[in-house]
């Protein structure tokens, strides 16, 4: 058997070996170990080893332990508790109040945070309750939340794009500048759904009932003060700076995890054991998320030695497709693998194939990589693996798993229809960073 | 009392397992503070730099080696809380006893074998490395680069330790048909 094919058997059996339940990382680095040694010997152990190594001196990836740190210090504080409960004195009375709410928060958390799981977490235990007691539609709900929270991998910081900027030679904060306009259009696109529907139909969103008198003006105008702006500030600073190029992402990383600190001590609500548990829960999500780009990395590095992604390049290259469906074509392919896998094998060791696909019908490659990072999306959402799905089920048990499902799929169909969007009209990806004139 | 005495693990498998565990546990609990020194020395480079316009030359080195050294010793710590991800949907359809037997012989078949050899490698590396003195070519401060690739072996030892946790946790469950409580 001839290297190449030795590499495309290796991704068959490795996706199989993924889908017998085994943590993927170990499986990743057992599979690459036994293909490469077949093929390449004993140098397939340097590989391995400089691959973690790599990562290991990674400043570039340091981002991702100090931006998981800004998240979890900012969940633990309890400050996104109090943006909630502020907005929703001043915004309770409209019809399908929450899903404003509920969508304002995620896209302010997911520019604080560069993951799904705190933002979809949080938003379950802080809204599902006065949802239900509120009779809001639970699909809606679920679909809303699990959908809002999701923005956080896209929205930056972003530790998908971190990952995704090296690979593609586009500068991260490039690609941060990139995904803010589609961001906050798949965030609108959501809200405006959301609103119109229970416009429509009220049952779905019924306005809210305080206990008590109503809130005054000016209570609630120091609410929104006190609540909102302070948060938004650090994180508006923080972005803000790496977008106009001033500081690296890491950098950026580290003054926002230090300001988030601060403002936490300053609002009085982070005692020693839940900045304990900030710190515990950076330790484990930098493990597992890294040790998986490490195996990953690994794995792509075999099947690239191995020469078979030169084989499916050329196989997709040949064929007679025009390049905008091509395009959709390679989009359609991650979108489908968002089912089974997560994304970190898709963009490690799926999206490095494409790439030169990519250079050859001369498509720009930070546009391709904010379609990728929304088609992406899908993937937390859509079965078997739907991760956020997971994540709302374990802080809402009442709902069911096929409420939730279904309650997610009108947002998959959302996050597709903004992707073409984005095919047809590039300029909404790649206007910002030339404004910040780094392009 | 047979079948009550199956419903919790036996004292002696609960202790073993801690035994086992300890390690990871430990290493974590302190690793996991290095992101509070990673976070101020790249506040004081920021603030050096930008301000007063004399960046350090230091900072990044001290970055990548605490944020290597922070994931690379959590990993373990990390399987014990069953957080590296899992394509698990197709198992959930399994009782616990199929779950864990599977578990079990790709602990055996595929976990050990590949976390064994990754650890003989890197053990290797890390030998040659202390042997040299190595420092990093790559940085103007040419930092001793050696203490970093230890961290590598090391941590592979911890995944060793705990994989043998895990092992003896699979095999209560694949006798007695009960997911094993988690850990504290």
């Amino acid at each position: 058997m001839s290297n190449p094919v030795l590499g495309v058997v290796s991704l068959v059996v490795a996706v199989l070996g993924v889908l017998t339940g085994f943590p993927m990382a170990f499986m990743f680095i057992f599979v690459a170990l036994v293909f490469g040694y077949a093929a390449i010997g004993d140098q397939v152990f340097y590989l391995l080893t400089y691959q973690f190594f790599g990562l290991m001196t990674s400043v570039e990836l340091a981002a991702i332990p100090l931006f998981l740190f800004m998240g979890y210090v900012l969940e633990q504080s309890g400050l996104m508790d109090r943006m909630f409960e502020a907005l929703r004195m001043t915004l309770g009375r409209l019809k399908g109040s929450l899903y404003l709410i509920v969508m304002l928060v995620a896209t302010i958390f997911a520019a604080a945070t560069g993951i799904v799981g705190a933002s979809v977490t949080v938003l379950g235990v802080m809204a599902a309750p006065i949802m239900i007691r509120s009779g809001y539609d639970t699909r809606m709900s679920a679909g809303i939340i699990a959908a809002g929270g999701t923005l956080g991998i896209l929205i930056p910081p972003s530790v998908m794009l971190i990952v995704m900027g090296p690979l593609m030679g586009v500068p991260v904060s490039d690609l941060f500048a990139g995904a803010i306009v589609p961001g906050l259009i798949l965030s609108a696109v959501y809200l405006v759904y959301a609103l119109v529907r229970s416009h429509l139909n009220p049952a779905l969103g019924p306005p809210l009932l305080y206990e008590g008198t109503p809130p005054g003006g000016w209570q609630k105008a120091k609410e929104i003060v006190l609540g909102v702006v302070p948060i938004a500030t650090v994180i508006m600073a923080t972005l803000g700076l790496i977008i106009a190029g001033v500081t690296t992402p890491t950098d950026a990383a580290a003054t926002g995890a230090f300001a988030s600190v601060v403002l936490s001590l300053a609002y009085g609500r982070m005692g020693w054991s839940r900045f304990k548990t900030a710190v515990f829960r950076t330790l484990e999500t930098s493990a597992f998320i890294m040790f998986l780009i490490g195996a990953a990395n690994f794995f792509g590095a075999v099947f690239a030695r191995l020469g078979s992604g030169t084989l499916i390049t050329d196989a997709l290259t040949s064929l007679p497709l025009p390049p905008t469906a091509m395009l959709l074509v390679m989009l359609f392919v991650i979108f489908v693998l968002g089912g089974p896998l997560e994304w970190i094998p898709i963009v490690l060791v799926v999206v490095p194939i494409f790439i030169p696909v990519v250079k050859q019908l001369g498509f720009d490659m930070l546009w391709f990589g904010i379609l990728v990072a929304v088609t992406l999306q899908s993937s937390w959402l859509t079965p078997p693996m739907a991760l956020s799905a997971y994540f709302l089920k374990g802080v809402v048990p009442q709902w069911s798993m096929k409420n939730i499902y279904i309650g997610m799929v009108q947002f998959v169909v959302l996050q597709l229809a903004v992707v073409l969007v984005l095919v047809k009209f590039p300029i909404l990806v790649t206007w910002l960073p030339s404004v910040t004139g780094l392009q | 009392m047979a079948e009550a005495g199956a419903r919790t693990p036996p004292d002696a498998l609960l202790a073993a397992i801690r035994l086992l565990e300890f390690p990871s546990v430990a290493v974590a609990k302190l690793a996991a503070w290095v992101i509070v020194p990673m976070t101020g020395a790249l506040v004081y480079e920021v603030v050096s730099r930008y301000i007063f316009d004399r960046p350090t030359v230091w900072a990044y080195d001290i970055t990548y080696m605490m944020a290597g050294t922070l994931f690379m010793l959590g990993a373990a710590y990390a399987l014990r809380n069953g957080s590296h991800v899992r394509a698990d949907f197709l198992l959930t359809a399994l009782s616990p006893k199929w779950q864990a037997i599977i578990d079990l012989v790709l602990y055996l078949g595929v976990y050990f074998p590949a976390i064994g050899i990754f650890f003989w490698v890197s053990l290797g590396f890390a030998v040659q490395s202390v042997r040299q003195q190595e420092t990093y070519p790559e940085s103007p401060w040419m930092p001793a680069i050696y203490p970093l690739k230890i961290v590598m072996p090391v941590t592979l030892a911890l995944l060793l330790l705990q994989g043998l946790a895990e092992v003896l946790k699979a095999q209560w469950t694949a006798r007695t048909d009960r997911p094993f409580p988690p850990s504290r």
